[in-house]
Parts: C-alpha cells; sequence; structure tokens
C-alpha cells in the first residue's frame, strides 16, 4: 500500500461525495426523454408549396439543429403539409422551438439608400431584372421596390431577385434600408460559430471556396468599394455598403473597406447576446430550410410508453440490481463488497454526470439509455471479476495471496483497457459520425466505460491492495473468496488429470 | 469431484477444441436460419422506420390503456398513444394502408370520440439517420481491426471481426423470425450487444496472449493446447460475467411478462438476453477456434505440433496442461514481464533452442 494508491483511493471517495452533494444541492436531476416522460410537440406547417422531398430535407436539417442545440433526442417526422416536432422536458421550450422553426435564410443584399419610418416609403410593387441591378433603376423609377404597412416589403414579396425595403434586427426600429437583389446567400456559408471579440458576441463566418463562396463575396466586395451604381455610396461616404440579411431582416450593413478579403470567413456583429450568437450560428451552420414554417400549435404530450411499462422497468432493474448483490458477495464474499462499492461509485458519478448534463445541456435519458447503463452494470462487474480470477489462479499457482494481489492488479487492468479502448473508439466514433438516438447511446456507453475505468484503478485496485495488508486477508483468505491456499504445494499430483 | 466444484476451484478441463468443431456447425446453422428468415420474412419495422397513420380523438377521460385496448381488438396492437393536453389522445400506428387506416378512423370514432385529425406520418428515424449509423459502423469495424491488430495481432481481428458478426445476425435474426416489432430502442440493445460482444472477446483474447506468451516458448505445447488451457482459465469469468450481466435483463423479462402492457420490454429484453449469452458462447468457441485454425497453418506452430505428435503419438482428446507444468514456465517466463504486465511485443523476441532437445530446466522459484 503505497502512498500513492492511499491518495487514489482517497480522491475517488471525495470526488463521489463531492459529486453527489453537488447533485443535490444544484437540484440536478435527469431529464427524462419523450418515451420516458412525454414534452412539447409543436406542428409545423409549411408555407406556400412543398413536396415530400423538401420536407424530408427539412427534417434533415431541424434534427441537426436540435443536435447541435445539446442531445435532446427529438422526435421529428414529416406530416402531409409540414413537419411535426417533438422534444422531451427541456428546459427553455421557446428557445428550442424558435431554433427549430427559424429558416435561416441569409442573404447579401447592397444598400441602395437608407430610409426612416414613417415617411419616404413608398406603396407599389414591381421587379426588377436578375443579376446585379443598379440602384439608378430605383432613381429613375423604373422599378419600385414592394411595401406592405410597417414600412418594409411583406414576407411574401421578399424574392431574392426584387429589391427590397427591410428593417434592422435590432436597434433602432425607424432605419429602413431600401437593399438591392441577393448578391450572395448563405450557400456560400461552410461553418458558422459564434465568437467573443472585441466584447462583444459575434458570428464568424466560414465561407466556400469558389464562385459560391469567398470568390463571389470578393466580387461585390469589389463592386462595393468603388461605389459602382449596384453598390452606390450613400452621401458623405466613401465606400458602398452591403446588408447582411438574414429571415427578412438586417442584421448588419457595414461599409466594405478592402476591394478584396484574403481571409475566408467574415465576422457579423449585429450587437448580439450570447444566445442570439449562439442559435444565428447553429441555424446558419446546417444551412436554410427549403421551405418556411409557420407554428400551428404547439401542446404538451404524455410519454410515449405507458406508466406501467415504466413502472415495471424500474422494478426489474432494482430486482436485478439486488440479484446481481446477492451473486457477487455470494461468490466473492468480501472481495464482492468492495466489487460492490466501486460499482455504486462508478454509478453515483454517471447519475451525477448525466443529471448535470440533463439540467445544463438537455441530454435526455431515454429507454435507450437506461439499457446501455443496465448492460454497463455487467461490463463493470466484468472488470472486477477478471482481477478476482486471475487473483484466484495466482493463488491456486502457489502464489502467497498478498504477493498475488500486487501481480494481478497490473495484469488484469491491462486486459481491462484493452477490452474497453474497443468499446470508447465505438462510442467515439458513434458520436462523431451518427445523429438521433444513436448518438445518446454513444454517449452513454462512453461515459460508463470511463467511469468504470476511473472506478477500477482509482478504487477496486487500491481497496483490495488496502484489505491484503490486514493480516485478517493472509489468515481468512476463503473470506475474501480466494482458495485457501496454492493448489500447487498440496495437491501436485492430481492437477493434471484429467477431469470428466 | 463434479465439474461445477472443479470449474469453482479452476481445475476445469473442458476440451473445447474437441467441442470447436460442434460448434462451428451449430452457429452455422444458427446463422443460416437467421438469414434465411431475414431474407424472406425480413424485419418488422416499427412506424418510426416506416411512418403511418396518426389519429387525433378528442376523448377527455379516457387514458392510453384505453386507446391500445381499441388498437389491439383493431390488429394494430403496435400503436403508440399519447395523451395531449390532458383531452385528445394522439394515437399513431404503422398502418400504411389508406383502407385500413380509415376503418381504424371509424372505429375510434365509434369508441372513443370524435377523430379530430387524420393524416399519413413519416419515419422519425429516417434513411439519414440509418445511413449515417451505418457508415459509422464500417469505420468502426475497420478502426477496431486495426486496434485489435496492433495491440494483439491480425489473426484475432478477424476472429473477433466474424465473432461480432455471428452475433449480430443471431440478434437480429431473433427479430426476424419471431417477428418482433423493431423500434429505435431495439436498434440500440444491436448496438449494445455487438459492443459487448467485442468487450468479451478481447479480454478472451488477452488471455490467449497472455498464456502463449508464457507457455509458447517451451515448444512443447501445440496452439489448440496451449488455447485449451486459456479458455479453461478465462472460463469461470466468462461465466460470471454472463451472469451477472443477464441478471437484470431476466429479471426485466419476468417483471415484464407480469406487468401489462409492457411487450415492448420484453421482446427487449428477449434480444438482450440472446446477445449476452451468444456473445459469451462466439468468444469461447467460435472467436478461438478461428484463430486457433489460423495460427495452426503458422510454421512455428506446424513444427510444434509435429514435433509434439511425434513424441507422444496420441490422438483424441486435447493434451491438458496441467497445473504444474503451466506454473513451472510461468516462473521461468516471469522475470522477462515488464512491471506492467504490458503488451508481448514490448518483450525481447524468443530465443528458441536450436534443437528439438529438452526445454531449459526452470530456475529456482522466486519470492516476490
Amino acid at each position: 500500500m503505497s502512498r500513492r494508491q492511499f491518495v487514489l483511493l482517497l480522491g475517488i471517495v471525495a470526488l463521489t461525495v463531492a459529486a453527489a452533494v453537488l447533485t443535490v444541492v444544484w437540484r440536478n436531476e435527469p431529464l427524462l426523454g419523450l418515451d420516458l416522460q412525454g414534452g412539447v410537440s409543436v406542428r409545423l406547417v409549411a408555407v406556400g408549396p412543398t413536396d415530400e422531398a423538401m420536407l424530408d430535407q427539412t427534417v434533415e436539417i431541424i434534427r441537426d439543429r436540435v443536435d447541435g442545440l445539446g442531445v435532446a433526442e427529438p422526435e421529428i417526422s414529416r406530416t402531409e403539409t409540414g413537419v411535426m416536432v417533438s422534444l422531451p422536458g427541456v428546459d427553455d421550450q421557446e428557445r428550442a422551438l424558435a431554433l427549430v422553426g427559424t429558416t435561416a435564410e441569409l442573404r447579401f443584399r447592397p444598400v441602395c439608400r437608407m430610409l426612416n419610418f414613417p415617411g419616404g416609403a413608398t406603396e407599389a410593387s414591381g421587379t426588377a431584372p436578375s443579376g446585379p441591378a443598379s440602384c439608378s433603376l430605383l432613381d429613375s423609377g423604373e422599378v419600385v421596390p414592394s411595401v406592405g404597412p410597417g414600412g418594409v416589403t411583406p414576407p411574401e414579396d421578399d424574392h431574392p431577385t426584387d429589391f427590397v425595403v427591410l428593417g434592422a434586427r435590432t436597434g433602432s426600429s425607424e432605419a429602413r434600408y431600401v437593399l438591392g437583389p441577393s448578391l450572395l446567400t448563405g450557400e456560400a456559408i461552410a461553418e458558422a460559430n459564434p465568437l467573443f471579440i472585441d466584447y462583444q458576441w459575434q458570428v464568424g463566418l466560414d465561407l466556400r471556396a469558389g464562385r459560391v463562396g469567398i470568390d463571389g463575396f470578393n466580387e461585390i466586395a469589389a463592386r462595393c468599394y468603388v461605389g459602382e451604381t449596384s453598390c452606390p455610396r450613400l452621401e458623405g461616404a466613401t465606400n458602398g455598403r452591403l446588408a447582411i440579411v438574414l429571415d427578412g431582416q438586417v442584421v448588419t450593413a457595414p461599409a466594405i473597406r478592402a476591394p478584396e478579403f484574403k481571409a475566408d470567413s467574415i465576422l457579423i456583429s449585429g450587437g448580439f447576446e450570447k444566445q442570439g450568437a449562439d442559435d444565428v450560428s447553429l441555424a446558419l451552420r446546417y444551412g436554410a430550410l427549403p421551405v418556411e414554417l409557420e407554428p400551428e400549435n404547439t401542446r404538451v404530450v404524455s410519454a410515449t410508453i405507458g406508466e406501467d411499462s415504466l413502472r415495471a422497468g424500474v422494478v426489474a432493474g432494482l430486482v436485478g440490481l439486488l440479484l446481481v448483490a446477492v451473486f457477487i458477495v455470494g461468490y466473492y464474499r468480501i472481495l464482492g463488497l468492495v466489487a460492490l462499492t466501486s460499482l455504486a461509485i462508478s454509478g453515483a458519478l454517471l447519475w451525477a454526470i448525466v443529471a448535470h448534463l440533463g439540467t445544463q445541456s438537455g441530454l435526455a435519458l431515454t429507454l435507450a439509455g437506461v439499457t446501455g447503463m443496465i448492460v454497463a452494470i455487467g461490463v463493470s462487474v466484468d472488470s472486477n471479476v477478471v482481477y478476482f480470477e486471475h487473483l484466484k489462479e495466482d493463488v491456486r499457482d502457489g502464489r502467497t495471496a498478498r504477493s498475488s494481489v500486487d501481480r494481478a492488479f497490473p495484469i488484469a487492468f491491462a486486459t481491462i483497457v484493452k477490452a474497453n479502448t474497443a468499446s470508447l473508439i465505438g462510442a467515439g466514433l458513434l458520436w462523431a459520425l451518427t445523429v438521433g438516438a444513436v448518438r445518446g447511446f454513444a454517449l452513454y456507453l462512453g461515459l460508463a466505460t470511463l467511469l468504470d475505468l476511473i472506478a477500477t484503478y482509482c478504487f477496486m485496485g487500491p481497496m483490495v491492495r488496502l484489505l491484503a495488508t490486514t493480516r485478517w486477508f493472509a489468515e481468512h483468505p476463503q473470506r475474501f473468496g480466494l482458495p485457501a491456499s496454492g493448489a500447487v504445494s498440496t495437491a501436485a499430483g492430481s492437477t493434471a488429470e484429467v477431469v470428466s | 469431484m463434479s465439474r461445477l466444484t472443479g470449474l469453482y476451484r479452476g481445475e476445469s478441463s473442458v476440451d473445447f477444441p474437441g467441442l470447436w468443431r460442434r460448434a462451428v456447425i451449430a452457429s452455422t446453422v444458427a446463422v443460416l436460419i437467421g438469414l434465411a428468415s431475414f431474407g424472406i420474412r425480413g424485419l418488422n419495422l416499427g412506424l418510426d422506420f416506416e411512418g403511418g397513420t396518426s389519429y387525433e380523438v378528442r376523448a377527455p377521460g379516457a387514458d392510453v390503456a384505453d386507446a391500445r385496448v381499441v388498437m389491439d381488438d383493431l390488429g394494430a396492437g403496435a400503436a403508440r398513444v399519447q395523451v395531449v393536453d390532458d383531452e385528445v389522445l394522439l394515437i399513431r400506428s404503422d398502418v400504411e394502408d389508406p383502407v385500413q387506416a380509415a376503418e381504424i378512423r371509424d372505429a375510434l370514432t365509434a369508441r372513443l370520440g370524435p377523430v379530430e385529425a387524420f393524416e399519413q406520418v413519416g419515419p422519425t428515424w429516417g434513411d439519414e439517420v440509418t445511413d449515417k449509423a451505418l457508415r459509422a459502423l464500417v469505420i468502426f469495424f475497420i478502426v477496431v481491426a486495426i486496434y485489435i491488430t496492433v495491440r494483439l495481432e491480425w489473426k484475432m481481428a478477424v476472429g473477433a471481426l466474424v465473432a461480432v458478426a455471428h452475433d449480430i445476425v443471431l440478434s437480429v435474426g431473433v427479430y426476424s423470425v419471431f417477428q418482433f416489432e423493431i423500434t429505435p430502442a431495439t436498434v440500440i440493445a444491436f448496438l449494445t450487444i455487438m459492443g459487448y460482444s467485442l468487450y468479451d472477446t478481447i479480454v478472451v483474447y488477452d488471455k490467449v496472449r497472455e498464456i502463449v506468451a508464457r507457455l509458447g516458448a517451451t515448444e512443447r505445447y501445440t496452439y489448440p493446447e496451449l488455447m485449451n488451457l486459456a479458455l479453461n482459465r478465462v472460463t469461470m469469468r466468462s461465466i460470471n460475467t454472463s451472469v451477472t450481466s443477464a441478471i437484470p435483463v431476466v429479471s426485466l423479462l419476468i417483471v415484464g411478462s407480469l406487468a401489462m402492457g409492457a411487450a415492448p420490454l420484453q421482446e427487449f429484453a428477449v434480444a438482450l438476453l440472446v446477445g449476452i449469452v451468444v456473445g459469451s458462447y462466439s468468444s469461447l468457441f467460435l472467436a478461438s477456434s478461428l484463430v486457433s485454425r489460423l495460427k495452426e497453418g503458422e510454421e512455428r506452430w506446424r513444427a510444434v505440433a509435429s514435433k509434439v505428435r511425434g513424441r507422444a503419438g496420441e490422438e483424441g482428446p486435447t493434451r491438458v496442461i496441467g497445473r504444474q507444468e503451466a506454473v513451472l514456465s510461468d516462473t521461468r517466463a516471469a522475470p522477462r514481464r515488464s512491471p506492467s504486465g504490458g503488451p508481448a511485443k514490448k518483450r525481447p523476441p524468443v530465443v528458441r533452442p536450436a534443437t528439438g532437445g529438452a526445454p531449459p530446466r526452470p530456475r529456482k522459484k522466486k519470492k516476490r
């Protein structure tokens, strides 16, 4: 029993107690999934005509967004007219539902003019030719943007090829931007991330290479820099301005002060809150929905698995655990108790993590997750069994119990690490490469495996060594489920015979 | 001495190589049945995978159990029932045929209350989820094969993957033969089985590697004999682990059968149980026999085999390596072992005796 072993032992016990206390103090509780607890269900109806393929694509994008929000394990399905999204009792349901339904249509439009509302808005409609259109078309009155009540172009007339009048997303409610046709869309974006730069939250966009990407952006930048008619200088300015429009609102409209941007990333600073920057990035990252969705109703739904099944499952779990305890203690005696304590430690830590993630990040515990944990019990017990059986082999081979304890642990632990590494590889790959329920499973598998390794290394190993230093251990190996003495010394002649 | 006590005392001597032949035949038959059923009957995919019809019935006061009874009577037992805002029953069934769906709607109206909404719904577990999961699995198999090759050896990687494939085919086969409904939770159960099977196989292989590294250098034993010793030494571990893993599942099965409406739990438990039992079996019988067959072909082991056979000239059951023999070699090999018990490749190459004489006498036992 070295000092290091003792520190490990003390450390893991302290950690477990701390985790348990914090879970109680913070009132962390696991978030039960849709199947176990129910949640909210929102029915989104598509605005305008759609087909199955478009709705399927919409479902995929929404799933990516919800996965990006956490591991809430949503249920998303296509209906005849739109999409149905169900989320388990997520803490911030409104935010989740808003994110789910956001179209996230990003457009880059040149600013032709600035107006103030009310006043200055014209009431008429018309369409402009596609491609970079000169703002002078507005001056000559050839094209008049459609403007509805509120002094902005109504959503149904907000086509990418039209001149439009739009308001700002944040800030002044009076400012109106008269904007030219869209020059670049959200398709140009490869990746979007919230960044904290210059003491404010911004959204960093990484553009793709090529025409629909950085090259296209530079083409526009060159035009705005010199103030061509398609992106004119406003009074008193030296450069034209380019508006970044998200779902019909101007997020920001910076003046373009360089003819070319070398880096393939741009920053949008639109006076975001942290959460706003998070959500906008998430929505932009997975692209725009192919259809615009409108929430029809939001309702509270009950669990899909009946309460009777759930209760049966819980009872079964408890009975099973009890039987496992009886078996292990009956077979390994005091070592069995060590194994059970080790199991309790990894179980308590797993519970603390699941409860914390459930409360903080919306990680949902579904039936599949519960199953994963039940099987994890078996694998955790196995780490102990591998060691104890190794111990018994060594004692039978003629070693003293005490020397076997020191010798067998590294060998047994190496085996456990080898086998668990395979599980960890699987968990990591499934987590990184899949979506939905499989991803949730991967998380539980990975967590349980890791905690098993920790409990084995920090608790079970040192604890058995600690017990091995007692005189009791040397005198009564049977109480530890070990053979009385080495078989070799007592029964050398009989071991080679074939037992049948 | 009964075999059970012998097992407990670590003196068991099951003749594993003698059973391999039968095991391979049994497994082949089982796999063929599984594949045939999969090919002919396919799988009973639930509404999560294929979509179906959803009904909203305004029935204040009715609960989930009532709706389930009605749906059972209509032959659409695999329905999912939820209560919405305490007044409306949201029933989703995997019925896709519009005629049958309309019949169900009428029956629901008659027995529960007015059906307010009735429409086709798409799958919640779309093809995209399946595609991504399959792609991830293929990558996983490749990475794990590389991992086992590095930590153990490629022949064991082959054996492990064959064993895992066998376990998955059998578990999925059970669902196909009995036409249990596949739900997302079932798929997770299959993944769990896969992980368990792989884990179990690696634990067994590591024991084999340990024994072979220790006793192989003596050139007194053939590969199947060493494998047999390793398997016997790991049998108790396999049994204990299977038992502790299976207890909660069996308990789920029994409690589930007592509680009403817990059919999904029960089917789930059956799949897991099959997986656990088959997972342990395949590690001991299939994965090992395959590796043994592959290793026997190696020049080194062929030479050992012919030498051993020439000396003993015996046929029949596998020669059992006695505890005494194993221990003596153990002590001899012990000083070479790195303190951490690390992998075999770190050790200096085994110096083989030039001629097939008697192996060097073991050194005196050293207490550590």
